[in-house]
């Protein structure tokens, strides 16, 4: 663990560390196809096979490749200093095995440096916690078996799909024994004057909270190319500057966590190769182990690198980390996602109760959030986000498929 | 005999009945020796001169212009629909236009207005006047009309046969410039589409059109009195004439989508078909029982609010739509439908339900559609009356035996509607219109 740059014996007294702790969120869903009333009777080939793979080749392409690549440089150059998470969904995993193995091989590949750590979610990135307790935990222990299997790690972070926490779910993740850590949106309306640097416990005093910093992560994920933003355009030494300026809130010795959580496909998908999103991070970590008191961490890093006792906060409503909201308003607010959403878990447990195991499997997928999320019709400045995700013309059209799929499923049973 | 006949729509681009309409007609018509020469909204200056029933499957095409002979036309080897793009036909005709299509457009075109002013008085000056204000929509009728203008001298019939408003305008023309007969036939009033007033302009065109015509061709009795109401068009000159209806197979058994029976709405999902109707209806069944489905079938201006209408109802998956649907889909829907629900506002004639009940469905059909005036074993309900069309399907769900009895009823019933009846008075029509000038 003795990074190259650093100099913690320069004999100017380091009073406090601020880690930049990186994740990365790695998720595609299956996509339905136009599935028809007519094919109810005839099929259940819900997804679009040929979007799908084009999706998965194109991303690929364009960023888990090169992005992979560009970690791994990174992870060798600095022998291991410089750390990140990925958070890899269950879907999105079987879709690299069957459209794009190599991306799966290089994530594999980071896996054997044994610097990069995988955080625990629920395998098919639904929305299970909100309405099936006993799903949410067995998607859970799906996906712990998939990191052990795959990359022989075993989670010990866990984050909900897209970031969604409420003190329940540290209750409920007390059943799942191995947690130590979770990671929820920095939101200003729990955290009220508190700072988002500070390591957390969750309400019931079981989990560390690592919550993330969004303006600083959104300065990359979103805004990094946009012309008309004042900071236009972000340099490392400026991302630098702000983050040094960060670290003087703390008077004290304490550590200090800036939590980067993001969309892996920021890099080189969102914000095109062009933009420099890949100069920008390659000069990250040379400039961060410039800086005295920098350096980077993985969530699961925090337990021991704890210096003083966590404040508990509670979360007493679900907060995500979607729109300006910062709630479940992208994928349940609206009767479209109600009805889809209620029915949907109706049906799973009916699949369940009557042990039709044949039928589990491609109900799951049909569990993924962005089912939801694309039947969102909050077309207001956050419409503009969902319309860019969604393979449909509109959120009616998104329903109509997936209901058609939903009624499919319950025509087998 | 050679009838010259306009019309919006034909298969295999249709939106709606008219198409389906013109098709059956034109078919019989064919049968029984007419020639039709039929003219379609295409870019191009083409014409279908029909001869034979088989054209009405592959549709010949000419040039209106004969001096545009020697230009090439799509090679009959490609597919129909292929060479149907070549010349311009709309894969979804336009015929119930949207509010959107009403409206922004303000240009003149000269060649009509000049063609329109010759002698023509305030009826055709209100028509002239409604096309200059209107729309894209207005825009094509005006087009159409004046390309009609433009080749009336070199066209040639014993009767000119328009069907619907948009091609009003063009059929008056050729009625002033061809010294021919006009039939007007009226598969809908302003007032049905609408499900209310409507848009002034186009009544303005339909006052003109049955006003200008030697004979109004009614789809029904309920059409027939609706022009005498509103547009107080002379009775004498108006015939009605059913119409049937054709379907491509007729499949012995019931095909099933689900294993529980399916009720059906297959329309335009907008105000003049009762959608929201059929919505409250399913939700009174379901209140009920859960072992049956509902489908909502096409699409529409109002497909946005009846959908999420019935996830506002929390109806779970048991209400399904389907978006547009082409004629084979249509047909495959028809033949998995156990009843058939259409809650029409206002229905000149509805074709579908005959279709349904050919296909095996029980029909309950609304009081205020037109045929309604020649079925009797289906069910006829106010529109509105959500309760009694809750309590029939409740009734026929419980009563698997009385639900195919009633289907079979209604089967044998349909088979005796043809479109050799609907043609043979046609033909009454033109002679009487040929003879007498």
């Amino acid at each position: 663990m003795g990074p190259s740059g650093k100099k913690d014996d320069s004999g100017l007294s380091t009073t406090h560390m601020l880690h930049i702790v990186f994740y990365f969120q790695v998720h595609q869903p299956y996509r339905l196809r136009p599935y028809s009333v007519l094919d109810i009777g005839q099929n259940l080939n819900f997804f679009d096979e040929d979007l799908n793979r084009a999706v998965i080749r194109k991303v690929g392409e364009k960023c888990y490749l090169p992005a992979n690549q560009l970690i791994k440089e990174l992870i060798e150059r600095y022998e291991g200093a410089f750390k990140v998470a990925y958070s890899i969904t269950g879907v999105v995993i079987e879709q690299f095995r069957a459209y794009y193995p190599e991306v799966l091989d290089s994530f594999k590949e980071l896996a054997r440096t044994g610097c990069v750590e995988f955080l625990g979610e629920t395998y098919y990135h639904s929305l299970a916690f909100q309405f099936d307790k006993a799903e949410f935990l067995s998607q859970i222990r799906m996906h712990r078996k998939l990191m052990m299997d795959e990359f022989g790690f075993r989670p010990v972070v866990f984050r909900n799909t897209e970031l969604i926490y409420q003190d329940q779910l540290a209750d409920s993740l007390e059943e799942e024994e191995g947690f130590q850590v979770i990671l929820a949106e920095g939101a200003e309306k729990i955290l009220k004057w508190r700072s988002p640097l500070y390591a957390y416990r969750t309400y019931n005093h079981r989990f560390f909270l690592l919550l993330k910093y969004y303006s600083l992560a959104d300065d990359i994920a979103f805004r990094f190319s946009n012309r008309a933003w004042s900071e236009f355009p972000l340099t490392t030494e400026k991302f630098i500057y702000w983050l040094s300026k960060l670290s003087l809130v703390e008077k004290g010795r304490r550590n200090l966590f800036v939590n980067l959580f993001m969309d892996y496909e920021t890099f080189g998908e969102h914000q095109w190769k062009e933009t420099g999103i890949f100069e920008f991070m390659r000069h990250l970590p040379e400039k961060v182990f410039d800086s005295p008191n920098l350096s980077f961490a993985w969530p699961s890093d925090v337990p021991q690198m704890m210096d003083y006792s966590p404040e508990a906060l509670s979360y007493p409503q679900p907060v995500s980390w979607a729109d300006t909201e910062r709630d479940l308003s992208a994928w349940l607010e609206n009767d479209l996602q109600f009805n889809a959403c209620e029915t949907y878990y109706e049906i799973l447990s009916e699949i369940q109760s009557r042990g039709r195991s044949d039928l589990l499997e491609i109900a799951r997928k049909l569990s993924t959030s962005d089912h939801f999320y694309y039947m969102c019709t909050k077309y207001f400045q956050d419409g503009d986000v969902h319309k860019y995700f969604s393979p449909y013309q509109s959120p009616e059209q998104a329903y109509m498929f997936y209901m058609n799929a939903l009624a499919g499923l319950r025509e087998r049973l | 005999m050679k009838v010259l006949l306009l019309t919006w729509e034909f298969p295999p681009f249709i939106s709606g009945g008219m198409g389906m309409a013109c098709y059956g007609l034109i078919k019989a018509l064919l049968s029984m020796g007419v020639e039709v020469d039929l003219v379609l909204p295409t870019t191009e200056d083409v014409y279908f001169p029909l001869r034979s029933v088989g054209d009405t499957e592959t549709l010949p095409m000419d040039y209106l212009d004969p001096t545009q002979k020697n230009k090439p036309l799509p090679s009959r080897e490609l597919a129909l629909v292929e060479r149907l793009r070549l010349v311009g036909l709309p894969v979804f005709p336009d015929s119930y236009a949207t509010p959107a299509l009403r409206q922004g457009f303000d240009k003149t075109m000269e060649e009509v207005i000049r063609s329109l002013q010759r002698g023509l008085a305030r009826d055709l000056d209100s028509v002239r006047l409604s096309l200059e204000s209107g729309g894209e929509i207005f825009k094509k009728s005006q087009v159409f009309a004046g390309r009609l203008a433009q080749y009336a001298r070199r066209l040639q019939c014993d009767v000119i046969h328009v069907h619907d408003w948009l091609t009003y305008p063009a059929g008056i023309l050729l009625k002033v410039l061809m010294g021919r007969p006009l039939v007007a036939h009226m598969h809908a009033t302003e007032f049905d589409r609408a499900g209310g007033v409507g848009d002034e302009r186009i009544h303005h065109i339909e006052y003109a059109g049955l006003t200008a015509a030697d004979r109004v061709i009614a789809v029904s009795q309920y059409t027939a009195q609706m022009i005498i109401d509103r547009y107080r068009t002379d009775p004498g000159k108006i015939r009605v004439v059913h119409n049937a209806f054709s379907i491509s197979k007729m499949s012995e058994k019931k095909q099933r989508i689900f294993k529980e029976p399916l009720v059906l709405f297959l329309g335009r999902i907008t105000l003049q078909k009762g959608p929201d109707y059929f919505v409250e209806v399913a939700k009174r069944v379901l209140a009920h029982r859960s072992d049956v489905r509902f489908v909502v079938a096409g699409s529409g201006d109002m497909f946005s609010k009846i959908i999420k209408g019935t996830a506002a109802r929390r109806l779970k998956d048991r209400v399904l739509f389907t978006g547009f649907l082409n004629r084979d889909q249509v047909e495959e829907i028809l033949t998995s439908t156990d009843i058939f629900v259409l809650p029409s506002v206002s229905e000149p004639f509805g074709i579908v339900p005959l279709e349904a009940m050919a296909y095996g469905a029980v029909a309950i059909i609304s009081k205020q559609s037109g045929v309604s005036e020649v079925i009797h074993n289906a069910y006829r309900v106010d529109f509105w009356d959500i309760e009694k069309t809750a309590e029939i399907i409740l009734d026929l769900l419980k009563d698997p035996k009385k639900r195919k009895e009633m289907a079979r009823l209604g089967q044998e019933e349909v088979m005796k509607i043809e479109w050799d009846q609907a043609a043979k008075k046609m033909i009454q029509v033109y002679q009487q219109l040929t003879c007498s000038t």
